[in-house]
């Protein structure tokens, strides 16, 4: 298994320095030159080469990737080009929001689309799966930003209440900071819960066919045993492979999904970004998105050794 | 209520349409009619649309910086607010001026009042404002590079702190606007101190001025936190004790939020809710007061004479022939129909805009939609097929209407031959770069700025100002201009601001726009208040309270 672990590992090191390159090339590719707009915008320089110099942006492309990527290795993801303030304690602050969000809305997605899936496989074609398919269709498609507009606004219409509140930092209260994020974890998770629905329907459909699930029902085993203790373990490992997607789906949707519920997460700080060409901060939330995609599909190829010992890459 | 807003019958009873005028010596406050004690305590929330740029005033135009700052910063004059107030007239009070007097053409001395203290804040720390204060503060308006507001005072030929309390301005030339334009809110008075320990205003730290309320926090993307000034020189005033200003950049979590009781005013700009909206806000609040006129935001249409075609006047008539307001107008969420048309001054300006059946034969033309004429123009023009450009608009902030206004104007355009290509640019750089003249073809934005109807014929067609983006340079023009300019005598100086007004329109100079009779709302909770046009949120609500 340590072995296995340590494969594992250092597969995830030329994925996350090729995943680096991609991270501060592509930023530089978005049209419109962070320098012109800084010297328009806010004066912050005597002219486009002066400017040019100050943020270290007239050096080879090349040179500026090695020095930020040594940067980085040492902990320091740079400053913002606009506000001077350090990235990575800009990153400390908005990070651990989106981060709770992300979790809750995967746990949401794994609560409701595992179970519902189970019962629609179990239940194959009666008034429950038929019930469960339509709902995950609904889930798939509506769009989360549209779920989070009419969460929002008919309540207020219909009754004067929304769910929407001022954010409330965890350190302020632990409590209402994680209250406040049901709602949206619950919209964000429900598109990929409809995945995991489906997914495992038809992965447990698949498995209850096998012949070393009618042995445990030729011997007298419960459906309960047969089905969440035979057949579910073994249907569940590609359901494992989607979480690890899932992860990368719900960081997308949280950029929508923060704006709405304003929640100052990663989501905004990117849009933001983008919007000011912010390169450094721009390659700093990315690189932390790339780096929770690779440790959470590395968490997906560990989970796999555990549910099944034979699989060793 | 006058022709021009459209109060309702609730809201002139409750707020008092016999609001007595108390001494020129602060703002008006609460009205016998009302027969209610102004309650102390309590805080302000409404939405705003997006966080401030940065917190200089003399670095920007925008609305998101200079809307903050108007609940933390005083002038020497205001426009003076409250129920007595019609929207859309904007009479003149003193401020941190308790006096002036104006001993020739050129020359006018303000006597200051006594006492009045900088908030206790580092690094000014209460000390008390004198007349050298007023004096940097506006040499340093002037002298900053990159003040786009420059043209404020640009004819301040110099300022001295005769004493402690007195300052005298010395203007290059008269300027019968001189006390309007003092009154705008980009004027603010700024300490020393802050600009010597930060190097600018751009960050929140250095936000201390003398005004109602002091800015506490700043929280990006989440909220604008005012606590009360105790020290402020109008006795008593705020009532309020703080005033959270909520940044929601979502129209639809902004009318939620104010549906569910959660702020006290429209969601929109300016105290406004969407006609689209307002049913079912009425219905959800009940005592709802309301106020309806016409704002200073409309379209902006910028060109370059000196760039092929907009030199010819058929084109740029063409232009106009082929934009469909009404069309606009019918469509957004936020009118519903409800519009007034502009001319170079937007019908805003309830006193010195000219209506649009006084303008000349050609000018009137221009707001009749004839897409068959724009192209028949274009063809005299010697553009049978039309041609093609590049329009640039700013691609966050505005909101959806905007984007609407955008995308039907280009569509009617098109049908008439002109091709846009639509270039969406970040609004900072927008509002900083684009509307100051660098694009390539053309731009649609927004206008609204001022509180001041000559801005909108100076600072857009005088030679040498930044925003003159067309390049225009017409010496029959520019005299008008300096004449009304010189003319003290409001009704004739009325009548050369009509004449500069047809003279544009007949040129073609501006691309027709109009404005929305908006309708600003805010909760039966809130006394005391009454909306108008432009950036002073803050100054609206020194003497207004709540009764919770």
């Amino acid at each position: 298994m340590r072995a296995y672990v340590l494969r594992r590992l250092v597969v995830a090191v030329p994925s996350l320095l090729i995943a680096s390159l991609i991270v501060f090339t592509l930023p530089r590719l978005i049209p419109g030159d962070v320098v012109q707009l800084m010297l328009e915008e806010k004066a912050y320089g005597k002219d486009l080469e002066d400017l040019r110099a100050k943020l270290g942006l007239n050096r080879p492309i090349p040179v500026q990737y090695v020095d930020w990527l040594g940067a980085v290795v040492r902990g320091n993801l740079g400053e913002s080009l606009w506000t001077r303030q350090p990235v990575l304690s800009e990153l400390a602050r908005r990070l651990p929001v989106s981060a709770a969000l992300g979790a809750l809305a995967l746990a949401v997605a794994i609560v409701i689309g595992v179970p519902i899936g189970v019962i629609a496989a179990v239940r194959q074609d009666g008034v429950l799966d038929f019930f469960a398919r339509s709902l995950a269709v609904l889930g798939l498609s509506v769009p989360a930003f549209v779920m989070a507009i009419l969460v929002t606004l008919l309540p207020a219409i219909w009754w004067g209440w929304t769910p929407r509140t001022q954010f409330v930092p965890f350190a302020t209260s632990p409590a209402a900071f994680v209250l406040q994020l049901v709602l949206p974890a619950v919209i964000l998770g429900i598109t990929s819960a409809a995945g995991i629905m489906r997914l495992t329907r038809g992965m447990l459909l698949e498995v209850l066919r096998h012949d070393y699930v009618r042995t445990a029902w030729a011997k007298g085993l419960r459906e309960r045993e047969v089905v969440l203790k035979h057949a579910l373990k073994n249907a569940v490992i590609p359901v494992i492979t989607v979480l690890g997607l899932q992860v990368a789906a719900i960081a997308g949707g949280a950029v929508v999904i923060e704006w709405v519920f304003g929640i100052p997460g990663m989501g905004q700080f990117l849009v933001d970004a983008i919007v000011q060409r912010d390169y450094p901060v721009i390659q700093g939330i990315n690189l932390m998105i790339v780096v929770i995609i690779v440790a959470s599909n590395l968490l997906v190829d560990l989970t796999y050794a555990f549910l099944d010992p034979r699989i060793r890459y | 209520m006058s022709d021009n807003t459209g109060l309702t019958r609730r809201s002139v009873l409750t707020t008092g349409a016999a609001a007595a005028v108390l001494a020129a010596t602060g703002p008006q406050l609460v009205t016998p009619a009302q027969a209610q004690t102004p309650k102390r305590g309590g805080t302000f929330r409404m939405t705003v649309l997006a966080d401030p740029l940065h917190f200089d005033p003399h670095q920007t135009l925008s609305f998101v910086t200079m809307v903050p700052l108007s609940f933390v910063y005083s002038r020497l004059v205001k426009v003076k607010a409250g129920p007595s107030v019609k929207p859309m007239t904007y009479p003149i009070e003193p401020d941190l001026a308790e006096s002036w007097t104006q001993t020739s053409d050129t020359t006018y001395v303000f006597k200051l009042r006594k006492g009045v203290r900088w908030h206790n804040k580092p690094p000014v720390n209460g000390r008390e404002l004198t007349a050298d204060d007023i004096k940097y503060t506006y040499e340093r308006f002037l002298s900053i590079a990159g003040n786009p507001n420059k043209p404020v005072l640009e004819y301040v030929d110099k300022i001295e702190a005769v004493d402690k309390h007195t300052v005298k301005f010395t203007l290059k030339e008269p300027n019968a606007w001189f006390l309007d334009l003092l009154a705008s809110t980009s004027t603010w008075i700024v300490a020393k101190e802050c600009v010597e320990k930060f190097g600018d205003l751009k960050k929140v730290e250095s936000v201390v001025g003398t005004g109602p309320w002091m800015l506490e926090r700043w929280e990006p993307n989440v909220k604008l936190s005012y606590v009360r000034n105790p020290n402020y020189y109008f006795p008593g005033l705020p009532y309020a004790d703080a005033v959270e200003l909520l940044i929601d950049k979502d129209p639809a979590s902004r009318l939620a939020t104010w549906l569910a009781g959660k702020t006290d005013f429209g969601p929109e700009y300016q105290q406004a809710v969407r006609w689209l909206d307002a049913p079912i806000a009425r219905q959800r609040k009940p005592g709802l007061q309301t106020a309806e006129y016409t704002w200073f935001t409309s379209g902006a249409t910028g060109f370059k004479l000196a760039t092929p075609p907009f030199g010819d006047i058929r084109v740029r008539r063409a232009l106009a022939r082929a934009s469909n307001l009404a069309e606009v107008f019918e469509s957004l969420a936020f009118s519903q129909g409800r519009w007034t048309p502009n001319p170079a001054v937007p019908a805003a300006f309830a006193d010195w805009s000219i209506p649009i059946d006084q303008l000349g034969p050609e000018g009137r033309k221009l707001y009749e939609f004839n897409t068959a004429e724009a192209k028949k123009l274009l063809a005299e023009a010697g553009l049978p097929n039309g041609f093609k450009t590049t329009v640039e608009a700013a691609a966050t902030v505005y909101g959806p209407d905007y984007d609407d206004f955008v995308q039907i104007t280009l569509k009617n355009w098109a049908a008439a031959g002109i091709q846009g290509d639509l270039k969406q640019k970040e609004y900072g750089a927008f509002i900083t770069s684009t509307i100051f003249g660098k694009f390539d073809g053309m731009f649609l934005g927004l206008r609204g700025a001022w509180a001041d109807p000559e801005a909108y014929f100076y600072r857009w067609y005088m030679p040498g100002q930044a925003l003159n983006v067309w390049g225009v340079n017409d010496p029959k023009l520019t005299e008008m201009i300096r004449l009304q300019r010189r003319t003290f005598d409001v009704p004739k100086r009325k009548q050369i601001v009509f004449d500069i007004q047809r003279y544009l329109a007949e040129q073609a100079l501006f691309g027709v726009d109009g404005s929305i009779r908006i309708l600003s709302a805010w909760d039966s909770h809130v006394k005391n208040f009454m909306p108008n046009n432009g950036f002073d949120f803050g100054g609206r609500l020194i003497a207004a309270w709540l009764d919770k």
